[in-house]
């Protein structure tokens, strides 16, 4: 009984906390600024956002993205910005409407590809297995054999 | 018959892997196709390098305008600087601007270094690196042609040479109407 409230209890908690952890907020700019540069690739760097590079060129655009971020712009506004200047090369995760939105259907496209294979080979099954021909057909294939050796001779 | 069908699908997908990847290995690394190609160029207004004042890219409309960016620490700038020479004394006094930006560096060494290698076409400073990344830039030399509609017609990444700039340039001239060069001034 005893062990049945503690386990209880716990999970109250757990999903007590789960709540308070997706509880929606508003971000703040200094979080907004992080979200968007995290997304964004420092183009001096290999493979670095521009949060994480330390190079003159991040520092310069994290501080474009303050600064867009204090004048009210959007995410998406912000992120279109540099993309027309960089194309969609610079954001880390290729947007998924586009050419280079592509890579994100290679993954589907080869575990599509698996289940069809894998459901074609269950369906034919077990090669068949050819067992002794009857009487009947040993006839029938005699037969038709001396007619074509007849035919032909 | 779905075996038959399944197999065609991967070879056709393979060889348009291939094929992909073929053309763009064959593609040539100085084309970095980005977003400002074919667009307006990104208007800015900045200081310029002697002090005199701003400069705005909106002050050459209607001219075939080069734009580039350079840096005094940047070796093949200099490597490309005798070509930039040469053109700009080519087209001074025409309807074909150069313009060069400098690319994270103090003015005061910009300046000295614009003295020492007898750049006479305006440079301005970009301080905070916004007309840098206004048009996309990845670092110096970079070469933008503008055309006299105001849009970006063609980029250069690494040093250029004179063919390659007077091509570009005398392309957007003959798009654009403008009168024949003035004679050349370069020895």
């Amino acid at each position: 009984m005893r062990t049945r409230i503690v386990i209880a209890g716990a999970l109250l908690v757990i999903a007590a906390a789960l709540v308070l952890a997706a509880r929606p907020h508003e971000p703040t700019a200094d979080e907004r600024v992080d979200r968007i540069t995290t997304e964004l690739r420092c183009p001096v760097c290999q493979g670095l956002s521009v949060k994480d590079s330390p190079s003159e060129t991040a520092r310069q655009m994290r501080d474009l993205v303050a600064e867009r971020v204090r004048e009210g712009r959007t995410d998406a506004e912000i992120e279109a910005e540099f993309r027309a200047a960089y194309g969609d090369w610079v954001l880390l995760s290729p947007p998924i409407a586009s050419w280079s939105g592509i890579i994100w259907l290679a993954p589907l496209a080869a575990i599509a590809a698996g289940v069809v294979l894998a459901t074609a080979r269950v369906r034919t099954g077990p090669p068949m297995d050819v067992g002794e021909p009857s009487a009947a057909q040993l006839a029938a294939l005699r037969e038709r054999v001396a007619r074509e050796e007849a035919a032909e001779g | 018959m779905l075996w038959r069908a399944v197999r065609i699908v991967i070879v056709v997908a393979m060889l348009g892997l291939v094929v992909t990847l073929a053309l763009a290995f064959r593609r040539d690394p100085h084309d970095i196709r980005t977003g400002t190609i074919g667009k307006p160029a990104p208007a800015f207004t900045a200081d310029r390098l002697d002090g005199e004042g701003t400069l705005s890219l909106s002050d050459y409309t209607g001219k075939v305008v080069v734009v580039n960016f350079f840096a005094s620490w940047c070796l093949p700038c200099a490597q490309e600087n005798p070509a930039l020479v040469h053109v700009y004394e080519r087209y001074r006094g025409s309807d074909v601007v150069m313009l060069g930006v400098v690319y994270q560096e103090s003015r005061d060494s910009a300046q000295a270094y614009v003295k020492r290698m007898g750049m006479s076409w305006p440079a301005i400073a970009d301080d905070d690196g916004r007309v840098a990344l206004s048009y996309g830039v990845f670092g110096p030399p970079e070469t933008f042609f503008i055309g006299p509609d105001g849009i970006i017609a063609g980029r250069h990444i690494g040093p250029i040479d004179e063919t390659t700039l007077i091509t570009g340039i005398e392309a957007l001239r003959q798009v654009g109407g403008l009168r024949p060069p003035a004679p050349s001034r370069s020895p």
